[in-house]
């Protein structure tokens, strides 16, 4: 019966033509619109800068510490991504062609008693390489002192340059995500909290104080809550297929990235379509009027969406510095904060709070709801 | 086994302070059509969610296939099917699916389940109709469709709420001439409805219902028969004085004689060859008549006489 129910489920929610429009063409043609409105600042976004593929080429007899000290801001950190890709060049010719060729950004020439740095143009690239190099000569003597007596204390002399290079400190050099970005996160949001319309639509279905098809539904001799179920697992698989669209729509066809791996946003975005979903239930399981059915989840949508940056971007912020319960209650905020965390910082603790958050989240309306259908008959119909 | 399909005892509901179903007892026997008879609103609906288990209730006893009915009770509930009073379709689904989609919550059988849906679509006359949407279908294409989704699994008791409001005098001859060859086929059936004569003609036995309570109860004619109207004489006739009604009301058997509008109407508690007696007693006083019609007790008359109302809606 949970397979039977499931595809029917999936066959009806497809051709209900306003889950069609909102839950599948709505949040493309959002997409469309905040790629026509600033698509370009991602793309050209001042304060983005992606790892930066730098050569380095020694000059005849030069044996410095410079090339260690680089090599070590090609690591991650906890606190930034990569600053560099560094690729060691026999010869300048050899880093020349590859400049040229646009393979890397920059070249590090180091000879005689100075590092040079090459660029085929002035910016952000060239400022960055630039101010590397004279926090390595600042901090050269300690750098030599060290590496020749305690080599094992040079990632706590790096960490001392890194936290006073302020210049790069502003920089995300993780991914290359622009600020512009969280717009499509709260898309992705709204979007997936959309999903909360798909479920009070399979409930109505199914419940006899909803409708008469739920009435008739009740009177079989079926278990209620395996087809809910069957229910919520058709409307997830659904509103994750559209937020897949999405998300390769904007990916492949906008051509933004999205700060983090695509199949990774697709699975944080599946887990936010779960709690839409599992958030409608609980609106079908406690509303039984049929105006409120449709307004509740359209307006906890809105509100959210709202709330977590999807009309005015710095709200987030305001809401952190006022009432920051906020964020971690409001379930679109905590979903693009996740997505921010992976693409900006990667899987840090913040990041798997956020999926903690949501995972409870879904626990909470489910067990909520479970309590609610689980009585069998009604007082009045 | 007795042979009891349903057997409700003193069933109460109470909504609030309002009292829904007031003591009500029913019993549904082996191959019985049963009529619940009544005006909107006189409890019919809550009696059969409370039958079905969809309604909590007060007090009361129910019993399906001698076991208690309870939600939970699958195995009774596999075994009745229902035609409720609302169309109760998937407008998403066309009519082999709404079919399907019902029948398959009682049928796990894959060919079996085929094979009663294209039964049931065959005995609506929907086959035809296979692809379209409840949408795109005519109301009493609808009705049928309704009925073919509650009756698809071949239930041993349907329960048929109100099946033919708003649909045209031929679905309706359609329906109810289903519904007789489902009795036939060997279902017990309980049939609610506002409309009399729909009972009359295919009810063995019927229970008429207002404010929650058993007014009536036995076979039409057991009801008719149960009646102080017998026989009822109109006569078209232009304006007469009282003392020719008083005259009128002194013939045997008659106990009350109305004149309005260019019709007197006369009511006879039984008798033999009444109208010849009254037309004697015009013959005898020269009164000019026109038209003259005997009619005999319906089952709107016996509503009349028990709740002395007409039928609501």
């Amino acid at each position: 019966m949970f397979l039977r129910i499931f595809s029917y489920k999936i066959k009806q929610l497809i051709r209900m033509p306003w889950i069609v429009g909102w839950n599948f063409l709505f949040p493309l043609v959002l997409a469309s619109a905040f790629y026509l409105g600033f698509g370009n600042m991602i793309k050209d976004d001042p304060n983005r800068l992606d790892t930066i593929e730098v050569a380095y080429v020694a000059g005849d007899g030069i044996n410095s510490n410079f090339l260690s000290v680089i090599k070590e801001l090609s690591k991650e950190t906890k606190d930034h991504g990569k600053i560099l890709e560094v690729t060691s060049f026999d010869s300048l010719e050899a880093a020349s062609d590859a400049l040229n060729k646009k393979d890397i950004e920059g070249i590090y020439y180091e000879h005689d008693d100075s590092i040079e740095v090459i660029v085929t143009e002035n910016g952000l690239i060239s400022t960055s390489l630039s101010q590397i190099v004279k926090s390595y000569q600042n901090y050269q003597a300690s750098f030599e002192k060290i590496l020749s007596e305690k080599p094992e204390a040079i990632d706590a002399l790096i960490a001392s340059i890194n936290s006073n290079m302020s210049f790069l400190k502003k920089y995300d050099f993780k991914s290359g995500v622009s600020q512009y970005m969280q717009f499509f996160y709260a898309l992705l949001a709204m979007s997936s909290l959309f999903s909360s319309w798909v479920s009070t639509a399979m409930m109505t279905s199914l419940c006899a104080n909803l409708s008469e098809c739920g009435k008739r539904f009740e009177m079989a001799p079926g278990h209620k809550l395996k087809a809910i179920f069957a229910g919520i697992l058709a409307g997830t698989l659904l509103q994750s297929i559209s937020n897949t669209v999405v998300i390769c729509y904007v990916e492949y066809c906008l051509g933004l990235h999205w700060g983090a791996p695509i199949y990774m946003v697709i699975a944080i975005t599946s887990l936010a379509s779960a709690l839409g979903i599992s958030i409608g239930t609980l609106i079908g399981s406690i509303f039984k009027n049929e105006m409120a059915l449709s307004m509740v989840p359209l307006a906890f949508t809105m509100t959210c969406s709202f709330f977590s940056g999807l009309m005015m971007g710095g709200i987030q912020q305001i809401i952190k510095n006022f009432c920051p319960i906020l964020n971690k209650i409001n379930p679109a905020t905590v979903f693009t904060d996740s997505l921010y965390q992976l693409a900006c910082y990667g899987k840090t603790s913040a990041y798997y709070q956020d999926l903690g958050i949501m995972v409870l989240m879904i626990a909470i309306c489910l067990i909520i709801s479970v309590l609610i259908l689980r009585r069998r008959n009604y007082d009045s119909l | 086994m007795s042979d009891s399909i349903v057997k409700v005892n003193n069933l109460v509901k109470r909504y609030k302070e309002k009292i829904a179903v007031d003591n009500f007892s029913l019993e549904l026997k082996k191959g019985e059509i049963l009529g619940l008879l009544g005006p909107n609103g006189s409890g019919k609906t809550t009696t059969i969610n409370c039958i079905l288990s969809l309604l909590s209730f007060n007090k009361g006893e129910i019993m399906i296939f001698d076991k208690e009915m309870s939600p939970k009770a699958y195995d009774i509930k596999s075994k009745i099917g229902v035609v409720p009073q609302n169309v109760a379709v998937m407008n998403t689904l066309n009519v082999y699916e709404n079919v399907d989609f019902f029948c398959g919550l009682y049928i796990k059988d894959k060919n079996k389940r085929r094979r009663y849906v294209e039964e049931a679509l065959e005995f609506t006359g929907l086959s035809d109709y296979k692809k379209y949407k409840p949408k795109k279908l005519s109301g009493g294409l609808v009705r049928r469709l309704n009925i073919a989704c509650g009756i698809a699994h071949k239930p041993s008791l349907i329960i048929f709420d109100e099946p033919t409001v708003a649909v045209d005098p031929q679905s309706r001859n359609a329906i109810l001439e289903g519904i007789k060859e489902m009795n036939r086929a060997g279902a017990s059936i309980i049939y609610t409805s506002h409309y009399m004569e729909e009972v009359e003609e295919i009810c063995s036995r019927i229970i008429i219902m207002d404010h929650g309570k058993k007014v009536a109860e036995g076979t039409a004619n057991d009801l008719k028969n149960s009646l102080k109207i017998r026989e009822s004489i109109c006569i078209g006739m232009p304006a007469i004085n009282e003392d020719i009604i008083k005259d009128i009301k002194g013939i045997n058997h008659v106990y009350d004689a109305k004149y309005s509008e260019g019709e007197l109407v006369i009511s006879l508690d039984g008798g033999e060859h009444n109208l010849v007696h009254v037309l004697e007693y015009f013959n005898e006083k020269n009164l000019p008549f026109g038209h003259v019609q005997t009619k005999l007790p319906t089952l709107n008359d016996v509503f009349l006489e028990i709740t002395g109302k007409e039928l609501r809606d």
